[in-house]
């Protein structure tokens, strides 16, 4: 990792109450230039959304219903919850110039603009049209989300890993503690503190009286 | 491969016999020397460790203070070197929800069990909240705050530094007790009608949305 995005990104961000997200994360250097600490930007009314009503994730595929793009179907790169947004991959594109620097005008790119949810709608992988969508439980008990036209389940897309580990193909280091150790239970309940414990596993007997303090 | 030239390989040229004992355990291991990137695995789970009996918890601590120790050097001799860290995650944990190492945030985990076997153990023997004394006082400016108890060898009569302490108020910060009050209260009903105030704008905006949907 480039070391500027690394010390970027090492202080841990705290955003005030009224900040305004844009499509840079808060953290990216972008973003602290366009939010420096003392700006007070016009508030932006988001729709309120409960947590468990969302139903968009990265990687689902959804059909556009409203703007330049109406009608085409994109892959879901990015989510940003604070504001709504879901960014497609090479959908409602602008375009622009990048890494401008003297008298070269850069490279021309196509930047992709976000959609709000309401103009997006999850589409039914059985008939490949966009449905409203519901969060119901199987029979099991997993909390699912069901299409409401046709009845089917529509899987979570599965995402790779941000440091690209795929947990399935994981193979322990000589410092890795194997699964079975890891989830072996030892514990056994007591009337002992920890350090009563400690001392009697370990045969400490503690003669001395401490002195006499007070405590105020 | 700077790590390789680094005092202690020059050393070891020297003697030809083991490092001196212990010393290893600061450094990492031999194949990871000079590589960009070294593997790790994911750091434990609170869930995983209330699994645990407390001698094992005591050896995992330490376990982890020797890890992190490596870590450390690691990264002290790359900024000696002037190069990066390999796998600073190992170390530093990028993700949105906080910067706390991975080593760390294990070892941040087990002590919060341990605090909750303790808790849990202390109100059971005894009813008792919290773990060290404490009482609520008024300090000089007439502000209450929890005050908690310190451990000291000799009485407080006695205690030259304790009496300099004034947890009282005087008459004249009466006024602005008063003052403080009202700027509470004032700042009460403000949040609340922005709140109602923010409520209506949402209405007004979404429901008008949902009504033409």
């Amino acid at each position: 990792m480039r070391l500027t995005a690394l010390l970027a990104m090492a202080a841990r961000v705290k955003v005030p109450p009224d900040y305004r997200y844009g499509t840079s994360r808060p953290w990216t250097v972008g973003a602290q230039r366009m939010n420096p600490p003392g700006k007070k930007r016009r508030k932006v009314f988001v729709e309120p959304i409960q947590p468990e009503d969302w139903s968009l994730f990265k990687g689902d595929t959804v059909e556009v219903l409203a703007g330049k793009d109406s009608g085409k179907q994109g892959k879901i790169s990015q989510v940003i919850r604070a504001r709504n947004w879901v960014i497609l991959e090479g959908l409602n594109t602008h375009y622009r110039y990048i890494g401008k620097s003297g008298e070269y005008r850069g490279t021309y790119i196509a930047s992709e603009s976000p959609l709000l949810v309401r103009e997006v709608a999850l589409v039914d992988p059985s008939d490949r049209k966009p449905t409203q969508v519901e969060w119901r439980f199987t029979e099991e008990g997993e909390r699912v989300r069901v299409s409401l036209r046709s009845g089917r389940i529509l899987p979570k897309p599965v995402v790779q890993r941000r440091d690209g580990i795929v947990p399935e193909q994981w193979k322990d280091g000589p410092k890795d503690t194997s699964p079975d150790d890891a989830l072996e239970k030892t514990y056994s309940a007591s009337l002992k503190t920890f350090e009563e414990e400690i001392a009697g596993a370990t045969g400490v007997v503690e003669t001395r009286a401490g002195r006499r303090t007070f405590w105020y | 491969n700077n790590m390789g030239t680094s005092l202690a390989q020059q050393c070891r040229a020297l003697h030809t016999s083991q490092w001196r004992r212990g010393l290893e355990a600061f450094f990492d291991e031999t194949p990871n020397w000079g590589e960009p990137t070294v593997k790790s695995g994911a750091p434990w789970t609170a869930k995983q460790l209330r699994t645990k009996s407390s001698e094992d918890l005591h050896k995992l601590w330490y376990v982890l203070l020797k890890e992190k120790n490596m870590l450390l050097t690691v990264e002290q001799e790359a900024k000696r070197q002037r190069v990066q860290m390999p796998s600073p995650e190992r170390l530093t944990k990028f993700i949105i929800k906080g910067s706390l190492f991975q080593i760390e945030r294990s070892m941040k985990r087990l002590d919060t069990i341990v605090q909750e076997r303790e808790n849990a153990l202390r109100l059971l023997q005894t009813g008792q909240e919290r773990g060290r004394p404490g009482t609520w006082r008024k300090d000089f400016f007439g502000r209450t705050f929890w005050y908690r108890f310190k451990e000291y060898p000799i009485p407080w009569y006695l205690n030259r530094r304790y009496k300099r302490k004034r947890f009282f108020t005087l008459k004249y910060v009466d006024s602005f007790i008063r003052r403080r009050i009202e700027s509470h209260l004032h700042n009460t009903i403000l949040k609340k009608k922005a709140d109602l105030e923010n409520k209506r704008k949402l209405q007004e905006k979404f429901s008008k949305l949902s009504a033409t949907t």
